[in-house]
């Protein structure tokens, strides 16, 4: 008789093979590699003032790329967060240039950023729309025109330090943006882990078939999760708008782009119902670590850009041929 | 043609895959023009033997003799250039395309580079001719039923010029009906010279098609024999090495209580009392699986039953809300769907994860140790086979992920089932465990609403037998006098 589920099997003892270990810690150990490889080719690059500062840049990717996580889990893809940033950063500098407090302003930004993410959401879901391709690039479009419209198509900037506390402040010696990147880091950790939302948007990725037939409610799940999108790309735009002192309509241009490919660096899966939030940040990271690299060495930002695109590919070839190995070994 | 030898024989395979054997020394051959059923429980091996006799595994030891000349498979490219085709479970079968792209797929018959429609579509209706069936190779396969896929799968396997035709449980999706037409498409192939291995889990079917018969357990040979000579007794009893047919056909467990679980009026009228089992039967397409999801929320009402009447759903007695399967699982209802891969199970996901699917709505903390504890014991209860409740399940056998879908709606508290097919496509002992679960919910005094293509199966569980045809229900008969034959003559239109 083969075994049946153990009454008293307590923790699996699956969690602990080698290939779990590398599948779980993958990404880490990439960005070791990367630092200690950027390390011996500059003495510049493993000081604390540059490691703070790689972390600082990275906040708004890091950011933005939270959101995007939710929605690559769910088997989705949100083209628009790059524009929605545009469209928030805007809006928050145009807001106080017209004497609205820096507070209210930042609430406005992320009301913003949250309605047109549920937005997307609902045209996804409401209209029936084959694939959330298709309203978020529509989404993309409008967001970055009106960002343009509204600023004239110039940047905006001089804002009031107070604001720009989170985009270029310290508390100590930690960068304030790391610290919001902490806070929201904490908030969808426990959210996607710890709620029955977050298990349902897992579920959802899986088999949003057999999740609705769960007497999950996918539709209001999926307007909840661009929704979040939204916001999180908001959140980027005080982030960005505060460091650079300006509220610039190009801004966040391609961001869409450098928050799929964290999220997928981290180890998420297009195919939906795989990816953790502490793998979207050191895929944020390892974005930001080869880019503040690459400057220190002199690359100029063609080939950056150029060996930004490989690594994407070699991450996910890499998984790609581990979880292969993985299932042979296993038959 | 040497008729004297085997067309193809397989002597003393072994396979293990890593430390785990899988075949141990079996021997099995088919002859020209014969269908050889092969049997036996999940796991018993016959997918192996099935997969080194069309070359796509390799065994470690024994060998393949075709047609009296020994061949070795390198590839499942091998085996189709000797004449092997493969009709797959899951069918293969471009949707898009017409019938006749998909016989020819990648074969067109072309000249300089330029397909030959006119051909093409001829020689596909001549072949689908041969098989007893006229259908328009024009059409787009996705316009088609799954029995009219199966036989452009078959069409296939003959425009290859097969020999040998592998058929992996070709019936499992088909009603009774259905099959009766793949049975005379397989005749006419058979009469023809080809063999056919036909593997199914249905008893019945491989006394009525096959001419030899031969049982695998537990990756060894335990008989052959000539199918006229074995009785059903003696063929499960090698199947399973022990008495089981006693509890595929207990009687029924009188647990039928007055209160009435669910109440249906309007186009459709059905009642399900508490503690009843209540079997649905009915041809394909018959409406089945749109009633139990429409029942659940999931789907619109079917488009032939007797529209503009509204139909209203009554659970234990209150009007019940159904515009979503929310509405349904807070009125404590189930759905174990006809299709559990594509409807039923999140496959990547561990046997907890679906487990604990439909039962946290209401909350918004999950606690996780409460659910493991729970998920845990119903594991134990239903004997899911796994390595530990972090397995995924796309790993488990059938019989256990269906277990797990029935554990899900049992962590949920469901007190009405809808089972739509509960059994397709699972091994015998996990059946009767299956049976025995829904026997003993009803004992309890849930409600199950049972569909099923198998008769037989209906005959053995259900209280009441519900006959449906064309999205109506044309009958019903009490357990007692329930027949095959009544069944049928009601699922087939005739007068009540």
């Amino acid at each position: 008789m083969s075994t049946t589920v153990q009454p008293a099997a307590g923790k699996d003892r699956a969690g602990l093979s080698l290939a779990s270990l590398l599948r779980k810690f993958g990404p880490l150990l990439g960005l070791l590699i990367l630092c200690g490889a950027l390390g011996a080719a500059s003495d510049r690059f493993l000081t604390a003032d540059n490691l703070l500062n790689v972390c600082r840049q990275s906040a708004v990717n890091a950011l933005v790329s939270l959101g995007q996580l939710v929605v690559i889990v769910t088997a989705g893809i949100d083209l628009s967060v790059g524009s929605i940033l545009g469209l928030c950063c805007v809006l928050v500098a145009l807001l106080m240039h017209s004497g609205v407090p820096p507070l209210i302003s930042v609430v406005a930004a992320l009301a913003l950023g949250l309605v047109l993410g549920a937005l997307n959401g609902i045209l996804l879901t409401k209209l029936h729309l084959p694939h959330p391709f298709i309203p978020t690039l529509g989404m993309m479009n409008v967001a970055r025109g009106l960002a343009l419209v509204i600023s004239g198509g110039f940047p905006i900037s001089e804002l009031p330090s107070s604001f720009r506390f989170w985009g270029a402040g310290s508390l100590g010696w930690i960068p304030a943006p790391v610290i919001l990147v902490a806070l929201f880091s904490a908030a969808f950790y426990v959210f996607l882990n710890r709620t029955t939302v977050g298990r349902d948007i897992y579920a959802i990725g899986g088999n949003p078939q057999a999740a609705r037939l769960s007497g999950i409610p996918v539709d209001a799940r999926l307007i909840l999760v661009y929704a979040l999108s939204g916001l999180t790309a908001a959140a980027g735009a005080i982030v960005l708008a505060g460091r650079m002192n300006s509220g610039f309509p190009l801004a966040g241009v391609g961001g869409e782009l450098d928050s799929i490919a964290a999220v997928i660096i981290g180890g998420a899966s297009f195919l939906g119902g795989v990816g953790t939030v502490s793998g979207t940040l050191v895929g944020a990271l390892i974005m930001g670590v080869l880019r503040n690299g690459l400057n220190l060495l002199n690359v100029s930002a063609a080939w950056q850009t150029v060996v930004i695109g490989i690594v994407i590919v070699a991450a996910v070839w890499v998984d790609i041929a581990r979880q292969r190995a993985a299932d042979k070994g296993g038959r | 043609m040497d008729h004297a030898a085997p067309l193809l024989e397989a002597r003393n395979i072994s396979k293990s895959f890593g430390p785990v054997g899988v075949l141990h020394a079996v021997s099995f051959d088919v002859r020209h023009g014969e269908v050889h059923a092969l049997v036996g429980e999940n796991g018993a091996g016959k997918s192996t033997l099935m997969n080194i006799v069309s070359g796509v595994v390799q065994p470690d030891a024994g060998e393949l003799i075709f047609e009296g000349r020994p061949v070795r498979f390198e590839g499942p490219r091998d085996a189709q250039a000797l004449g092997v085709g493969f009709v797959h479970q899951e069918l293969a079968l471009v949707p898009q395309l017409s019938v006749a792209e998909n016989v020819f797929l990648g074969r067109y018959p072309a000249a300089r580079g330029f397909v030959n429609y006119g051909d093409m579509r001829r020689r596909a209706h001549e072949l689908l001719a041969g098989l007893g069936h006229d259908l328009d190779p024009k059409r787009p396969v996705a316009d088609l039923s799954l029995a009219e896929r199966q036989l452009v799968e078959i069409a296939r396997a003959v425009a290859f010029d097969c020999r040998l035709i592998i058929m992996d449980e070709p019936t499992a999706p088909l009603s009774d009906h259905d099959a009766q037409a793949l049975f005379r498409s397989m005749r006419l192939l058979r009469d023809r010279g080809v063999g056919l291995i036909y593997i199914s889990h249905r008893l019945k079917e491989i006394f009525e098609i096959s001419d030899r018969v031969t049982v695998l357990r537990d990756g060894r040979h335990v008989l052959t024999q000539p199918t006229a000579e074995v009785t059903q007794d003696e063929m499960v009893r090698a199947m399973i090495g022990r008495e089981m047919e006693a509890r595929l056909h207990t009687a029924s467990t009188g647990s039928v209580r007055p209160g009435e679980a669910l109440r249906i009026e309007g186009g459709i009228n059905l009642c399900v009392h508490q503690g009843e089992i209540v079997g649905l039967a009915g041809l394909a397409g018959a409406g089945r699986t749109r009633l139990l999801e429409w029942l659940f929320g999931a789907a619109e009402a079917h488009p032939r039953s007797q529209c503009g009447e509204a139909r209203t759903v009554w659970v234990n007695g209150q009007l019940a809300n159904r515009r979503s399967p929310l509405d349904a699982v807070r009125n404590r209802l189930a759905l174990v769907p006809d299709d559990r891969k594509s409807k039923g199970l999140v496959l990547g996901a561990s046997v907890f994860q679906n487990i604990a699917l439909a039962g946290g709505h209401g909350r918004f903390w999950i606690r996780r140790s409460q659910e493991e504890q729970v998920a845990r014991r119903w594991a134990t209860t239903l004997r899911i086979k796994a390595a530990g409740l972090s397995q995924p399940v796309v790993h488990l056998s059938g019989g256990n992920q269906q277990k797990v879908v029935l554990a899900k709606w049992l962590v949920a508290e469901a007190r009405i089932f809808l089972l739509d097919d509960p059994t397709r496509g699972i091994d015998v002992g996990a059946k009767a465990e299956i049976y025995d679960m829904i026997r003993k919910l009803a004992g309890e005094g849930a409600a199950v609403l049972m569909a099923s293509s198998e008769l037989e199966e209906l005959m053995g569980v259900a209280d009441r037998i519900v006959v449906m045809h064309r999205g109506r229900i044309a009958g019903e008969l009490p357990r007692a006098e329930a027949t095959e034959e009544k069944i049928m003559h009601l699922a087939t239109g005739g007068a009540d």
